[in-house]
């Protein structure tokens, strides 16, 4: 390889190492603004104001949902602390108890009143007879 | 292993509800490689024909 | 002897003529997988014990997800080499991609947001992998119009590919923002390290559509790129008997 393209590929190199560094920094500053919801943890820790709009995520409590019409209360756990929800409007098909779930709306005495709740699946996937079979 | 998945072709069609979010992204996929396809092969065409004309 | 082959095979000519002869190879092979892979996914493979039927989106997303970063792989590859060794056919294919990666970044995206409503309960959220994935299909929408906003083709082959050099941190970005924050989207089934977390009655179908999708967009890019160079070595002479 002669001296110019030496210089060339050291010049690919530093423009990839330069952009990196610049977006690792970015990415540094705005780090928990990137998350797409707060645990239930965080949320306890963390001072939101009263008028603040929030995604809480995590998993539904077993046992937690108590369902009513289209009313529905339960617990999202991070399985070191909960916090309550109360939601009315329209379920995920996804939304069961031990999956996950992320509920947006408004903290008001450690309660969430929500207005959205998504349903997040997990990254496995098999028939349905096999997970009876597994447990 | 390739036993159907469905009792029959409506069922097929329908997959209990979730057949038209199933059914229309196949045909967004489908419809766009079949565009980008005869797009492709026109433009082909194109510069062909202009080179013949030459 | 080297050099001789090196000069070779980088010559658009060249190019051409072993494309086409393989193309219609990897045309129809591709193009038959895609079409057994779907076929046994959608019809044949169990339904998920979670989801039910929607899961099946898989077999579209998946494959055009896979495919909008790796066109993007290529893309800066193709970049490096046009900077290092000037290859004028890099650059041609480096403005190949950049139409058909913005293609499968939409189908990638539409696909997700459909496969959304029945299971997120959302069709849009602006999640870290959402949204890098929206930036990816922008990068890719910006490629093509700057190309078109120079008039010297030799600068902009070079401003090009210094951005195609610069956005390539946004693959790595995308693969690892599942695990980097929390999304709604869920962390990756299949990698490299561990054992797949998708039931093989279901992954075999799966990734036959991902090498006949692979294939057919192969095929978009070889067509593309034929474009390019018929358009930007038009005046030479080889060009009359190969188009």
């Amino acid at each position: 390889m002669n001296k110019i393209r030496k210089q060339r590929l050291f010049n690919v190199f530093l423009i990839i190492c330069v952009s990196s560094l610049g977006v690792f920094f970015i990415l540094k500053a705005l780090n928990s603004n990137l998350d797409y919801f707060y645990t239930p943890s965080e949320v306890l820790i963390a001072n939101i104001p009263q008028d603040k709009r929030i995604k809480i995520g995590g998993m539904v409590k077993k046992d937690s949902v108590d369902r009513n019409g289209t009313k529905v209360i339960f617990k999202i756990t991070d399985f070191e602390n909960t916090i309550e929800v109360h939601y009315e409007g329209v379920i995920p098909d996804l939304f069961k108890e031990g999956s996950g779930v992320v509920a947006y709306g408004k903290i008001r005495d450690k309660t969430l009143i929500a207005e959205n709740i998504f349903a997040k699946h997990d990254e496995n996937y098999m028939p349905p007879n096999i997970e009876i079979s597994s447990g | 292993m390739f036993k159907f998945a469905f009792t029959d072709l409506n069922q097929f069609i329908y997959m209990e509800g979730h057949g038209i979010y199933v059914w229309s992204v196949f045909s967004i996929v489908i419809i766009s490689l079949v565009l980008a396809f005869i797009f492709y092969n026109k433009q082909l065409k194109k510069i062909k024909r202009k080179h013949s004309n030459e | 002897m080297l050099k001789k082959l090196y000069h070779q095979f980088a010559s658009p000519k060249t190019y051409v003529v072993l494309v086409d002869k393989i193309y219609p190879i990897i045309f129809y092979t591709s193009l038959i997988t895609y079409v057994f892979a779907l076929i046994w996914g959608l019809a044949f493979a169990p339904s998920d014990y979670m989801q039910g039927n929607s899961y099946r989106i898989i077999y579209m997303h998946v494959p055009a997800s896979f495919l909008s970063e790796s066109l993007y792989i290529a893309m800066a590859i193709a970049a490096a080499i046009f900077l290092i060794w000037k290859v004028k056919l890099a650059a041609y294919i480096i403005k190949a991609i950049a139409p058909i990666g913005a293609l499968v970044a939409f189908l990638a995206l539409v696909s997700g947001s459909i496969w959304g409503i029945p299971t997120w309960g959302t069709w849009w959220q602006w999640d870290a992998r959402v949204t890098s994935t929206l930036i990816l299909f922008i990068m890719y929408l910006g490629l093509i119009s700057l190309h078109s906003s120079f008039t010297n083709y030799e600068k902009a082959d070079k401003f090009i590919s210094v951005l195609v050099l610069i956005g390539s941190v946004n693959i790595p970005i995308i693969k690892k923002s599942v695990d980097w924050w929390n999304t709604l989207h869920q962390p990756a089934s299949i990698t490299l390290t561990d054992k797949p977390s998708i039931d093989p009655s279901m992954l075999y179908p799966l990734f036959l559509s991902m090498l006949g999708f692979s294939g057919l967009i192969i095929c978009l890019v070889i067509l593309s790129s034929k474009v390019q160079i018929f358009n930007r070595e038009g005046n030479k002479t080889w060009v009359k008997y190969h188009v």
